[in-house]
């Protein structure tokens, strides 16, 4: 089946069997392998990425459900060499130790900041509930993002 | 009816393989061809921070900025071995053998100066941001860059090597010293347990850590908070559920392990004492943080409802369970 999807902001088009999952299609196909994967039943949240806004475990949809959509991946983040304010964030707070759920981690963090710039540390930790982390206690990944909420009400 | 309870729970740890077992952390630092300087080292990073510490404990030693420092690890055919990222041992073991490999590293570069310069000796020759000077006589001067260029052929390159001191124990009687250095831990917590339904929830929590010296704080700090997670799952839900040798709870729909949610604001606290025998002081943090937690926990329960549990974890089921057996003045073991 021919597929067609915007993935990055570029249009990719591709014969692909449509029941392989989107996870393996990211990183098989297009060689997007920033996307992990974790427990492969939707539980971990490693291989999160971005669907029409939302965030979605790509290890539970399949690729011929997201036909005609947009996904953003992590390493759609990067404009022009510059970092995304959340990675920036990330790094500046020590919110990364291993690094496994750390793509999965930001893509819940931007799915939530698109759709509310400025969460309350509930929201924030709402938002990243189905991120699992062995590593940081989810701390300094809590306080990354409300460091950005901070810049952003400072700003105003 | 929901009670309150607090608790604390204090330990100490041994870093390190211990009880007499050679513990030994080798590494090689080598002057490359464009002037800057490489340490080979084994120590691994798994994200704990161990390259971030060792470019430190490098820095500092040989007074060099970590831009002119290259890192080579992990690689078996390039450098010396530096022992496992295990047993907490990767800061204060491998620090001490990158620290002695620079200060003999040091002792070549002054040896090599003394010729290059025709000094009578490497008395007085300071060696300080990426030069080698005559501390009395400034003008005696010579670059590692120049250096570099002028040997050629010829690597100057130094190794060292740190064997931590332990001591076996005597079987007969458990006596010894099996390990070097120690860290303390302490931590306290205030917690809410419902007789309804066994939930305990943390309210509070103030967590201390004996570092040595903290000679990356924002580092420790990711250490302890994920110790503080990874404890309270131990604690709390976290059940393999092994019946017959299989492990039941296989998934983490049924192997519950914290989340976002579960996580309360900690306040963590870094002790300073300076370890004599530890590179600038600092031991090792990864493991001893998450000891003293569970049994802070375990007592706050005790505190709040009456009972003792002595097998982890202390799921809602088994709480209700003692509670009940504590009414009825039964003395039973929950485990």
């Amino acid at each position: 089946m021919i597929i067609k999807l915007m993935v990055n902001d570029k249009m990719v088009e591709r014969d692909v069997d449509p029941t392989k999952r989107l996870l393996d299609f990211l990183r098989e196909d297009l060689n997007l392998t920033g996307t992990k994967e974790g427990c492969s039943e939707g539980e971990c949240g490693a291989c999160t990425v971005i669907v029409n806004d939302k965030a979605v475990a790509s290890c539970c949809v399949l690729v011929g459900q997201v036909n005609g959509d947009n996904i953003l991946t992590i390493e759609g983040l990067e404009k022009n060499g510059e970092l995304d304010i959340i990675q920036k964030a990330f790094i500046e707070k020590g919110a990364i130790q291993c690094g496994f759920c750390t793509p999965g981690m930001i893509m819940s963090c931007k799915a939530l900041l698109m759709k509310n710039p400025k969460p309350t540390v509930d929201e924030i930790k709402r938002s990243i509930e189905g991120n699992l982390c062995r590593c940081t206690g989810y701390t300094k990944i809590i306080e990354a993002v409300q460091q950005i909420v901070e810049e952003r009400c400072n700003n105003e | 009816m929901k009670r309150i309870g607090r608790g604390i729970g204090l330990s100490f740890y041994g870093t390190g393989y211990g009880n007499g077992f050679p513990d030994v952390s080798r590494a090689k630092v080598r002057l490359l061809k464009d002037g800057n300087v490489g340490i080979y080292v084994g120590g691994t990073e798994v994200g704990q921070g161990a390259r971030t510490i060792f470019y430190q404990i490098g820095s500092e030693t040989l007074k060099l900025s970590s831009d002119n420092i290259s890192f080579i690890t992990e690689d078996t055919s390039l450098m010396p071995d530096s022992g496992t990222a295990a047993a907490s041992r990767q800061t204060y073991n491998t620090g001490n053998a990158i620290k002695i490999a620079c200060e003999n590293f040091m002792d070549r570069l002054r040896e090599v100066a003394k010729r290059e310069l025709k000094l009578n000796s490497t008395q007085g020759l300071k060696v300080n941001n990426g030069k080698i000077y005559l501390e009395f006589f400034p003008r005696k001067v010579i670059s590692f860059k120049e250096l570099a260029q002028k040997q050629k052929g010829n690597v100057i390159e130094a190794e060292g090597e740190f064997v931590a001191q332990t001591v076996e124990m005597d079987s007969e009687t458990g006596q010894g010293a099996p390990y070097w250095p120690y860290t303390f831990n302490a931590c306290g917590v205030e917690l809410e347990v419902d007789v309804l339904t066994g939930k305990v929830e943390i309210l509070k929590t103030r967590f201390a850590q004996d570092v040595g010296r903290a000679i990356n704080p924002h580092l420790i700090e990711g250490q302890m908070d994920g110790g503080f997670a990874m404890a309270l799952g131990y604690v709390l839900f976290e059940d393999l559920n092994i019946n017959e040798g299989r492990i039941k709870n296989q998934k983490f729909s049924k192997y519950l392990i914290p989340t976002a949610m579960d996580m309360i604001d900690l306040e963590n606290v870094i002790v300073e004492d300076p370890e004599s025998t530890a590179p600038f002081g600092a031991k090792g943090v990864g493991e001893p943080v998450m000891i003293p937690i569970a049994p802070a926990i375990l007592n706050a329960i005790y505190d709040a409802v009456g009972v003792r549990i002595t097998e982890l974890p202390a799921t809602p089921e088994k709480l209700i369970e003692a509670i009940e057996d504590s009414k009825e003045g039964r003395v039973v073991k929950h485990g």
